[in-house]
This record gives structure tokens, sequence and C-alpha cells, in this order.
């Protein structure tokens, strides 16, 4: 195999018109005219999935990714990926590869399609079922349109796959190794039939995979236009362009910020069989001119349950990790991950092997492997540094049946779903969003209600939780729901023991959250469940770092294992809270302008008692009664402020 | 191999292994080998540890250590 | 007749006499708007005009720019930061940037500030019963702090309220009792419809609009009776439909987003003139090119849409997909040496370069003046002298080594190639081909940047419409008066649910009529129903399914769920007959037929040869200037037939007639543009 070279010298803007049209086959502007058209096709592939599909994780949540790549010749360079799941992001190139190279290049045909949905051949989980299209020009396999879809259910032990506590491979769900679903454009009907064997749902499934497969013959019949426009070396030199491009703009990026080595981790709290193993993941940052080494040793064994990821995974996330501090605006390519070396031991939690354990929520350990990139690379671009977002997904789902029977389902609605991110040079940061390797659209409490038998109480940000900072952290989000028929409850948040809500450049960590369920004896509707101690004294703790007296969060507190039982069966009537973690600080607090802080006082992120507390600034007044009359007194301020500044340097180390 | 057992030690390490020769780009007699993952998937690399650049990079098995049974002849 | 399109710059003014087209253009006025339109009015004489039909951007711009009245939100205890979440989603070519925030949270330029958010014990449950008990003396309490912080108005919006509005209006009544006679609006009114961020957001929207559009009304109203006016004062909606001005200030919200529906509905009705039923549409400005698709002969409608990114008002509204992407867009250099254009714009002030107001950036426009399309002279009707070496200076100012002559090219055909694939995309997410459809194109730069997209789109052809650059102030003209309700229940559809169906329907239909002040029997008017349903499992509703007039009984509910299923097929080319139906959101049209712009038609001409005013060297298209014929519209009679290259001008707008097309001016004026040989598909006509 060739040498790559991580450096391309010169620059490519430097490029004469002949050196150019000899590297790339093309003028200038047919690179960039083609350069935009893969991304455009990519997005033409995604328009009827998004529309047309059955499954809703793919509409709401856009858990599927579309692809153009090269010919083999080419190392299948991928310069277009949707700008869909960032969670496949790393992962799609070496799954279209792997799933080629080892069905066999040589048995591809015009109106193949080949599927595979291997963790460890591709990443991610079962559900996400890569399809891939050959595409021919004039009797040569001239490049590939791809799609990988989460899929409704890939059977295994539970249905849809949501759970932490499958053990292994066997229980996981259906393996598919890499194989044609088309053969030359008719169905192989072995393949089909092997699926619906094993799925549920198959009547949802099998229209979804229809519709997967006419967008990849839109996809193929667009790349072909193309193809025929402008000739199979000018499409191919177009790709290495655009791959080129963004691998450059990564190294020009990482030729700005200094160069060294920096340590980062983070934590997963627990698997499924208890909570004597902590998982961490550690990385070394090594940065020398325009290249950069993540260097995972010292990173935990694979964990006992599915809630391992594989290394494609950790290729995912030390990307998105770089894309965010270094390079934000540009789409993502093979190229992006060119001038950076992942140095990954087998058999960690972030580069798991069959069989033992299985791989299904992944995206858990992409939030880890995020965190210690994030952190370490804080180190290196100073005010480019951001905080860390609340950590878990905090998924939650609920089952039960209706008095007549009738099964009911609440998935991903009513957990923590909905929490806070980190701050940034940019300012404060949002409350309400996914986590940061997630986007999607947050199911109406209305709607909830309409289809499962519960009440959502509160939905609404915790004061004084979010990071202090010049920019503060968002604030954890609170979420009580009451449930009114008997259910039972399934959890999966692992990032509660190592505050993910990280703070930066001086600034403080978000606070800790938790799970509580109140589950008295049923006396009518419980109404309101109230944010005191005496509230949180009453209820069973499931989940969280919290005081055992009180079960209220708190850093000295003890860890109360999420996954104690399997799942949780409540009485009609009770209660269930989720809190998120908070979102980390960007900044010394202490340098917040005292106005901003009467806002937030105002506003009621943050408590009279906080503002002191926290920012050192002297608010007075009744924010609840009288919002627009509160006092900041400079003078106390300013005093109270030079005492935190010495008691710190006092007796904080530095950080 | 296809089926791995859990390792014993509770956290693991990669090997770089020194070798002999210096970095045609910084000059450094600074060269290991090892394995990395990066774009084009996972290479075993000799790159100087001084600049980190590769002076060989070559296509390791595709899935590492992981060979599906079935799929050798 | 007379239109008035309102927009941030000019207020467009259009009055149809006896068949004839005037029109005029005043400059808008930002501190009072009132002013330009009143003006526009006097200019061209409203006595004996039987109606005048309004439409502004005036509600959207004090959106985007937050120059909004103190306005506070009253919701359910727990709730008040459901207008901090939106629907959660973060735009996807966004996720990586640390500088997104959600332009309308907490973190950015909220719409309400928290503090003047606040929840009142309370609760509905989703069936409509009552959980909690309104707590008036908290309710009390909580306005009471609105007074203090003097509001100027309130949106209420509880949960689920959309079933079981008591506890709102009874709100309403303690806002009136506590703070006086302040705008009021509540969601089971304003939008009483399922899911709670959007309702809530129309509500708020729906207040401010009321403060922001009582006065303004009012005083255009008193001031055309003034200059003699007696006919009918309609505003039109973000359909493009009219609805008389006090109907309108009932729920404004409705109305926020007028105008680039308007240039929707013109093409709709020229269509019609020319027998073209299928159009894509487009308008190109300055800052963006507006994409909307007329499909069978009725425009593509929505019931939501958004102000800003998610920012969701409920309303039926033309789906317009604005894109980055028009005459003012920048020219710049990628780190990588690509010529790009966009998504950044000169905006208006300064301007491109060549404008002279101080502007050193390259735009599109500049490429155009260089290449020779656009003429130094008579841009804007004269308005604006365009310098040709302030544009030439800004292209040398980029940071390339391409030769000058390059930049101009590359920008002009990249900024074609970027509109060409941003239609496509449109086109096909709404799954239409565009090889079945004509490109309308309008707006002051769509007739020198859109016939150079038919090669690359395959569309049938480019029709440039008379008035180009007043195209949309014509589709208030062209546009009927519309009633409408909706309101949400999730039934599922069974012959069973036929009495609770009929029931919503009876009341929606009996106070429109009331409304629209029309008897069941009334000539010239239409009731259409439609629903919002969905397979169950889902989170998103199938719109517009529409509903046979008369009782609705089971089997009128079996036929529904057909035709659901066949409007589920047509859209998304799947069918799960399996799965049941849900039906969510019931609505009423009631369509009272107005006077029309009327096309007509005129005769070819038999000298279909026409001689040019002269010829121009069009630069920077080939590698070599080419010889461009150069022509003015008003001379070229029906039937003309044009060769490319060839420039065709006329007051507020210039067309740019490719080299390898034909235009030809049909029988109501309109140009239509085709490749000279269609046969030859797929070449490339760059050089």
């Amino acid at each position: 195999m060739a040498l790559t070279s991580p450096v391309p010298a010169p620059l490519i803007r430097d490029l004469s018109d002949e050196q150019f049209a000899r590297r790339y086959g093309c003028d200038r502007f047919s690179a960039t005219v083609l350069a935009n058209r893969y991304g455009y096709i990519v997005e033409h592939m995604c328009g009827r999935l998004l529309t047309a599909a059955f499954s809703p994780i793919l509409r709401d949540f856009y858990d599927f990714a579309a692809t153009v790549s090269g010919p083999p010749e080419l190392d299948y360079a991928t310069p277009a990926m949707s700008a869909t799941i960032l969670l496949f992001t790393g992962t799609m190139t070496d799954s279209v590869r792997n799933t080629v190279e080892e069905y066999g290049v040589e048995n591809v045909e015009p109106g193949d399609v080949i599927i595979a949905n291997d963790p460890y051949r591709m990443g991610t989980h079962v559900n996400d079922v890569l399809f891939v299209r050959p595409v021919f020009h004039e009797g040569r396999l001239a490049g590939f349109v791809n799609l990988k879809a989460h899929q409704l259910d890939m059977g295994g032990t539970v249905p849809g796959g949501f759970s932490a506590a499958k053990s292994s491979v066997f229980e996981n769900g259906l393996v598919l190794s890499p194989r044609p679903l088309l053969k030359a454009g008719r169905p192989v009907r072995e393949t089909w039939t092997l699926i619906y064997a094993n799925v549920r749902f198959g009547e949802l499934l099998y229209p979804d995979m229809q519709t997967i497969c006419v967008n990849l013959d839109l996809g193929e019949r667009l790349l072909c236009e193309t193809l025929e426009r402008y000739g199979a070396g000018a499409v191919h030199g177009a790709m290495e362009y655009a791959c080129d491009r963004s691998a450059e703009h990564m190294e020009r990026a990482l030729d700005r910020i200094p160069d060294g080595a920096w340590e980062g981790e983070d934590v997963l709290d627990c698997d499924g069989v208890d909570d004597s193993e902590e998982y961490r993941v550690r990385v070394r940052v090594t940065k020398v001119g325009r290249r950069a080494e993540v260097d995972f040793s010292g990173t935990s064994r694979q964990a006992r349950t599915c809630v391992n990821a594989t290394a494609l995974d950790a290729k995912t996330s030390v990307g998105v990790a770089f894309k965010y501090l270094l390079d934000p605006r540009t789409p993502f390519t093979s190229g992006t991950a060119r001038p950076i070396d992942l140095i990954l031991p087998e058999q960690t939690v972030v580069s798991a092997l069959p069989p033992e354990g299985g791989v299904f929520v992944y995206w858990e350990l992409n939030q880890v492997v995020l965190s210690a990139v994030l952190r370490a690379l804080a180190q290196a671009v100073g005010p480019g540094a951001m905080g860390g977002d609340r950590g878990s997904a905090d998924l939650h789902n609920a089952t039960g049946l209706l008095p007549d029977g009738t099964p009911w389902v609440s998935a991903a609605q009513c957990g923590g779903e909905v929490g806070p991110y980190g701050a940034n040079r940019h300012g404060d940061a949002d409350s309400q969003m996914l986590s940061y390797q997630a986007n999607g659209i947050g199911m109406a409490i209305e709607a909830i209600e309409s289809g499962a038998p519960v009440v959502v109480m509160r939905h609404e940000i915790e004061p004084d939780t979010g990071g202090p900072g010049t920019h503060r952290g968002g604030c954890g989000v609170v979420r009580d729901s009451v449930w009114l028929q008997p259910a039972r409850h399934f959890f999966m948040s692992f990032r509660y023991k190592h505050a993910p809500g990280f703070g930066v450049q001086g600034g403080g960590d978000g606070a800790g959250g938790g799970i509580w369920i109140w589950d008295a004896e049923p006396d009518g509707f419980p109404g309101r469940t109230p944010l005191t101690p005496e509230a949180y004294r009453r209820a069973a703790p499931v989940g969280g770092v919290l005081d055992p007296d009180t079960n209220v969060p708190s850093r000295d507190g003890a860890y109360v294992y999420v996954l104690e039982r399997p799942f949780w069966e409540t009485r009609p009537m009770a209660v269930l809270r989720f809190l998120t973690n908070g979102g980390g600080g960007w900044g010394d607090p202490l340098e917040r302008e005292p106005e901003r802080v009467k806002l937030d006082v105002r506003d009621g992120y943050v408590t009279i008692e906080g503002a002191a507390r926290d920012y050192g600034v002297v608010v007075s007044g009744d924010p609840d009664e009288d919002p627009e009359n509160l006092v900041v007194h400079a003078e106390a301020t300013r005093r109270l402020r030079a005492e935190q500044r010495r008691t710190r340097s006092r007796t904080a180390p530095t950080a | 191999m296809h089926t791995f057992p859990r390792p014993a030690e509770q956290y693991l390490f990669a090997r770089r292994r020194p070798v002999q020769g210096t970095c045609p780009e910084c000059g450094a007699a600074a060269l290991a080998e090892y394995r990395v993952l990066s774009d084009g998937g996972l290479w075993d690399v000799r790159k100087c540890q001084r600049c980190l650049a590769s002076v060989e990079r070559t296509r390791a098995p595709r899935y590492g250590s992981y060979v599906p049974l079935g799929l050798e002849p | 007749m007379i239109g008035v399109d309102v927009g941030g710059t000019f207020t467009d003014v259009v009055e149809i006499r006896d068949g004839r087209v005037s029109v005029t253009k005043v400059p808008s006025s930002q501190t009072d708007p009132a002013q330009a339109v009143v003006e526009g009015a006097r200019r061209l004489g409203v006595e004996g005009v039987p109606v005048f039909n309004h439409a502004s951007t005036m509600g959207l711009n004090a959106v985007i720019t937050r120059q909004l009245p103190k306005v506070a939100f009253l919701t359910t205890d727990g709730h008040r930061d459901m207008l901090d979440r939106g629907r959660v989603w973060r735009p996807p070519d966004r996720q990586t940037d640390p500088s997104w925030r959600r332009p309308f949270g907490d973190a950015s330029k909220p719409l309400v500030p928290r503090y003047l958010r606040r929840g009142v014990p309370e609760r509905i449950a989703a069936d409509g019963s009552v959980l909690m008990a309104l707590d008036e003396t908290e309710a009390r309490r909580q306005l009471a702090v609105f007074g203090r912080c003097n509001v100027e108005g309130v949106a209420i919006c509880l949960l689920n309220a959309y079933v079981n509005h008591a506890h709102e209006e009874r709100l309403r009544e303690l806002v009136h009792e506590v703070l006086g006679d302040v705008p009021v609006s509540i969601s089971s009114e304003t939008s009483p419809l399922a899911k709670e961020y959007a309702r809530a957001s129309t509500t708020v929207i729906d207040v401010v609009m009321k403060l922001i559009f009582d006065a303004y009304s009012h005083r255009i109203d008193d001031e055309l009776r003034a200059l003699g006016f007696r006919g009918e004062l309609n505003f039109a909606d973000c359909a493009a439909t009219l609805l008389p001005w006090r109907e309108a200030l009932r729920k404004p919200s409705r109305i926020v987003f007028a105008g680039p529906a308007a240039g929707t509905i013109a093409s709709t009705r020229l269509g019609e003139a020319i027998g073209d039923r299928n159009l894509i549409c487009a308008d190109v400005g300055g800052t963006s090119t507006d994409v909307s698709l007329v499909v069978d002969g009725r425009p593509f409608l929505n019931n939501t849409f958004e102000l800003e990114h998610d920012l969701v008002i409920n309303a039926l509204s033309t789906e317009v997909v604005s894109v980055g992407a028009g005459g003012g867009s920048i020219v710049g250099i990628s780190p990588s040496g690509d010529v790009t254009v966009g998504p950044g714009s000169v905006g208006s002030e300064p301007g491109p370069a060549c404008y002279g107001r101080g502007g050193t950036l390259p735009a599109v426009t500049d490429a155009c003046l260089l290449m020779g399309i656009l003429a130094p002279e008579g841009f804007a009707a004269g308005q604006v002298r365009l310098d040709p070496a302030l544009a030439r200076r800004a292209f040398e100012g980029l940071d390339t080594p391409l030769p000058v002559d390059r930049r101009i090219a590359f920008a002009f055909r990249i900024a074609v190639a970027n509109i060409a694939e941003e239609i496509a995309n449109i086109a096909i997410r709404h799954g239409v081909d565009p090889r079945d459809f004509s490109l309308m194109s309008y707006g002051a730069a769509g007739g020198m940047l859109l016939p150079a997209t038919l090669d690359l789109l395959h569309v049938r052809r480019v029709v440039i419409p008379p008035h180009p650059g007043l195209f949309s102030a014509l589709g208030l003209l062209s546009t009927d008066r519309v009633y409408y309700d909706s309101r949400s229940a999730y039934v599922l559809l069974t012959p069973q649910s036929a009495p609770q169906i009929a029931a919503v329907y009876e009341l929606m239909e009996q106070r429109l009529r009331a409304r629209a002040g029309v008897g069941r029997d009334a000539e010239d008017v239409t009731l259409r129903r439609s629903f919002d349903g969905r397979l169950v499992g889902h989170s998103w509703e199938t719109p517009f399914i529409e509903i046979p007039s008369g009782p609705i009984t089971g089997d009128t509910v079996q036929e529904l769920v057909e035709r659901f299923h066949d409007v589920y097929e047509r859209r998304y080319g799947n069918r799960f007959p399996y799965v049941p139906v849900q039906g969510v959101t019931y609505r009423v049209e009631l369509v009272v037929r107005s006077e029309k712009v009327q096309y007509a038609a005129g005769k070819p001409e038999r000298t279909a040869q026409v001689r040019p005013e002269g010829m121009l060297d069009l630069r920077h298209y080939a590698d070599e200037p080419l010889q461009a014929a150069e022509y003015r519209r008003e001379s070229l009679p029906v039937g003309a037939r044009v060769e490319g290259p060839a420039i065709i001008r006329e007051a507020l707008s210039t067309t740019f007639v490719c080299p390898g097309q034909v235009a030809e001016v049909g029988t109501v004026g309109e140009i239509s543009i085709e490749a000279a040989t269609r046969a030859a598909g797929g070449s490339d006509r760059w050089p």
C-alpha cells in the first residue's frame, strides 16, 4: 500500500493550474462544482428517507447517514457525508470499504445492494444496517452511494434492542456479515427472508428497506449523470480534491494551536452486571505541527454487558472533538481524520471484540470519548475550549398495559433526554438540547400524553445547576412525570460519578443530577412534587451521586447504581423525576459582569444565594415578586469577590 | 481469531516498539512501530516520535485481530 | 384594484384599472410604515377602487430584529420553559459549531424573557378532564407581577388547552380584571391545535402582532377613507389569501409573513392563463431566493411555517423555502482556493460594490455587470447607476492567484450552479421531477440568473412573467378571501368516531359562516374540509387529507382512512394499510371568491423576427467575448423569437438568454425560454 503523507505540500490554493489539473484530473472550477455536487447528492438521497420512512427514529432523530464514495483504487474516499447524525461520521468510510472488500470487489455488479450490520466490522450497533450500491461507468466500477440507517428492530432478547443489560453478541440481535440484498437489481430472497425471520415489526421494516433502495437508485442516477457529464477522471479527481481539502482544513487548524501533549479522561459509571467496575477512557493527545495522535493507553478493558463501543466509534468521537474545537464549519469527509492517528489497544471498552459483553449502548461511550478528548484539548486551545455537556443521553423507556389490555410504550420521552450544553467563548449555553453528538426533534408533551398514560408535571431548568463561569453552562433540567397506570421503567443513565459537565478556562463544573421515584400507595392524583429536601427524602433513589440521608445530589454523596434492577415496576400515580447533570461553565465566574448575574437571578437561572456563592455578586430584592427591581450592590460585590479570590489562591491548586 | 475472552487486566496499553533509524523530516533517532487507526482504516506504521512524521505506513488486517470464522479458506 | 406589498426597502404599489396596470415604488419607512402605503395610494388614486389589498413583512421584521412590545407568557405551572426549548433540534449543518445558539432561547434572544414567563397551578389531562383546578389566587399574584413590570400584552397557553379551554378563558378574564384592557391572546382561540410549543409560540406572536398592527391598520383605513376610498381594505396572510382587515386583527399571527406567498399565487394565476399547471416558482432577490411549488395548479400548502430556525407559527401558509443565494450574494475565496458564492450577502446597504455606496466585497450583481448582462445605466428604473470600475476593483481585491477574468466567470457559474442545486433539492424533497415543471422566474435578479440554470435543472422551460420586478404585488390581485378555522383532537379513525368528528365540524362551520357573514347557500362561497392524520406510532402528521362535504358518518370515516393511505402513498411512496390511522387536526376553509387580475391574450404578430436595439460584448461567459443582441422588452411583440446570446431589458429587471437558448414572447406577454435543441441533452454548454 502506498505511503500516505499526512502533509500534502504545497497548499491546494497555491497550486498552479497545471499542477492542479495534474493532481486532480480537472480544472479548479470543475473540482469546486463537483465537490459541491457530491454534497447535494447525499442531501438528495436523505430527502426521501426523511419523509418516506416509517421509522420515527429516522425522521425525528436523523439516525441515518448517506455518503458518496470513490472506487477501490481511491480507497473508498468519501467526499461527502450527509449532515444527519454525528455518531456515524467516523464509521461510514470504513464500513463501506470493509463491506465491499469482504464481499469481494470482483463480485460486485451494477444494480447490487450489499448490506451488513456487524458492529465489530463497521461500528455503531446491529440496528444500524449499511446499504451499499456500486455505481458503474462505461463498464467500470466508478464509486458507491451508501446509506446506513437505524432499523426499528434487529431481533435479540429486547424489543427494539434498547437495553444495557444484554451480555453478549448472542443476545444482541441478528448479525449480518456482508451479503447482497439485491443482485443485479433483483431481490436476493434468502437475504430478505433471513432478516424477517429474525426481527420484530417486519411489516414496518420491509417498506423502509425498500425506500432505502429507492434512495440508492436516486443517488446512483445522480452520480451516473455526473460521470457522463464530466468523465470518470474529473469525478474521481474531484473526490480526492474534496477529501484533501478537508484534510488540509484540519491540518491548518492543527497548525494554529501550540505543539504539546495533553491528557484527558472520563468515565462510564458501570455496566449492567454491577457497579464494581467503572469504565475509564484515557487519552493522551500529542500534536506536532500539522499532525496529531490520540493514544488510548490506560483505557479500561471491555465491559461485561453491551455498553461497549468499537474502534470506529472512537474514531467518530475523536473526529467530532477536533471538529468542534478546530474546524467547526466545514462538512465531514474521509479526509477529516487524515491528520489524526488513533492508537488504540484492542479489547478496551471503546475497541471491544466479540463475543463477550456485546455492543449496543455505544453512544454513551462516544460521549465519554468526546469528553476525554475535549478535556485534553482544552489545555491546547485556551479560550477556544468548550465546557462539557450533561454527559449521558439519559434515555428512559417505559411499557405497560392499559386496563383493556392494550400495550403502550413510552420511548425516550420522559427521561433526561433534553438537557444542557456547556458554555464556550461565544456565550452562555443553551439548557435544552440533546447531547453534543445527537440531534433531533423533541417530542411535544401533549403528544406524549396522548400516546401513553402519563402526565408530565414539570419540565423546567433547575437554578444554580449550570457550571458558573464568565459564560454560564446550561442548567440541569427537571422532568417530573406521573404514571397513571402500572408501569415498567428501563434506565440508561451512565454519567453521574465524574461531573461530565466540566468547566473550562476557570469555569465551574455543572451540578450532578439524578433519578428518583415516589411510589406511594395510590391516593388520587399526586399533583406537584416539590423540589425540597423533604420531598427528596421521601423518594426512592434510582440513580445519581446522592447524599445518603437526604437523597439530594451531592458531590460528596454515594453513587446509586442505576441498573441495580433490570427494570423498576411502579404502581398507578407513581412519580418519576429526572434531573440532568448541569453543563460546564467557561471562564472565571468572578469575571462575569454583575449585571448579567443580576439578569440570571431575575430569570431564575441563579438564586440570590448562588449569585453570592458562585459569582461573588451581592444582589438583593425579590426576583419572584418584583423581578425588575433587583439591585446589585457594587461595593459589597467588590469586597466579596476580593475575599473569594483570596480564599481561592490560598486553598485551590492551580487547575 | 474469532472469539476473544475478556482481558484480565483492568486497563490496557498500546505498545510502541522502538526501531533503529532516523526521521527523514526532522532527523531525530526516535522511530517506533505501532498500529494506528486513521483515514483508510488500520495501518501498521513506522513513525517519528518527535515530529510524528510517518516513515512507513502499511495496511494492517481489516479488522485487526478479529478474523470472522469462516472467512479464511 | 390596488395591491400593496410593503417590503424592507421599497413599498410596491400596483393598480389595475380597466385592464391597465400602473405601478409605483415608494421608499419604505422604518419609523412610519403606514406613511409609504398611504403615499402609494395617493399617487395612484383610490377613488372608485373596489379593493385595496395589503401585504407586509413588517411583522416578520419586528420578530427577526426583536423590536417587540413587552409581552408576558402565562402557562401551566412547571412548563414556562417550553418557549426556550422549541422542538430541541439544531440546524443539521451547524452541529459541530460551538457558536450556535437557539436564536429564541434564553442564551440568545428570547421573545419573552424568562421572568415574564410564569406558571399557574392547574392541570388538564390529554382527554380534557381537569386533574387540578385553576389556582386563581396564585394566578392573580402572577398577574400582579406582570402589572408591576408594565407588560403591554399577555399570551396564555396551557397544556392540553386545545381540548379544554376553560382555564384559559378564565385566565383571560383575570388578566382584564388585574391589568385592565390589554391585548390578550389565548392558545385555544388563536390556534387550538395539539403540540404545546407551536401553539405557544403562535400565541405569543399573535399578541405581539396585535400590538404592532392595531394602530397601523386603523391609521391606514382612516387615511384611505380620507383620500376617498370606499372599497374593502384586505390584508393578505401567509398563504396570500385575503381577509378583511378587522377580521385579520382578531388573529394577526396569520398575517405575520405575507409577501413571499403572493409571488406563488401570481405564478399560479399566470400559469392558468398560459395553460401551465406545474411550476417551480423562484423569486430571486438581493439576499435570497424564495422557492415554492405549484403542483397541478395549486400551491404547495403547509400547516405551519418558521420565522427563523424552529420559531414555529401554526397557520396555513404557502411553503416558501428561502435559500441564501441572490444578486447580493458575496463572492469569496475559500482557504483551499475555491471561488465561493454566498451564503453571506452584501444586503441593500452597502449593496454590491458597483452601487458605489461604499461596498468593497464583490457580489453576483457585480459579476453580471462586468459580463455585460447588466448595463451601468437604467438599473432599478434608473434609480441606481452601476459603476463597472468599482465592481472590477472588488474582484481584483480577492486573495487568489486566479486571473480576474476567471474570478468573474467562476462567480457567475457557481452562483447559477448553487441556485440550480438548491432548487433541485427542494423539488426532490417534495417528490417532484423538475423535468415536468416550468421555472417561473421573477424578482429583480431572476431573469439574469435563472435562464442559465435550464441546462443544469432540466426543467421544461424558464418563464419570465410580465412585470417580474413587481410580480409579488400582482399576486395580491390574484387571490380570494379565505376564512378558516382548525382544531385538534387525537381520535382513532373508526366508524364509532364519526359523531365526535361531525360535532367538531358542525361547530367550526357554524362559526365561520357567522364570521364571514354568509348563509348556508351563499353563492361565490366554497367550503373545503381537510384533516391532518398520522399512522399510530408516528410523531408527525400527513396534512391536508380532503374530507367530502355533507354529513360525516361511519362510512365517511372509513373513506377518510382510505384517503389517508392514498395521500400517504402518493406523498411518500409507501402504504401501511395494517397500521391504524389517527386523526389529529381538523380544518375548514371558507373561500369567498374575489375579483382578480385578468391576463388578456394578445395575438401573435406576423413579423416574428425582431430587430435588436444594438449589440454588446458579452464577456467572461466564454473564453472570448461573444456578441449578444440587446432588446427592450416593451418593444417585443407577442410571438417574437429571440435567439441567445441575448439581453432583454425592462424597467425593473433584465433577462439573460444564454447561448444555445431561444426566448419567445407568449400570448400574455410572458417570455418563455427553452434550449434551442432540446435533444442535445447532457452536453456541457459551458465552454
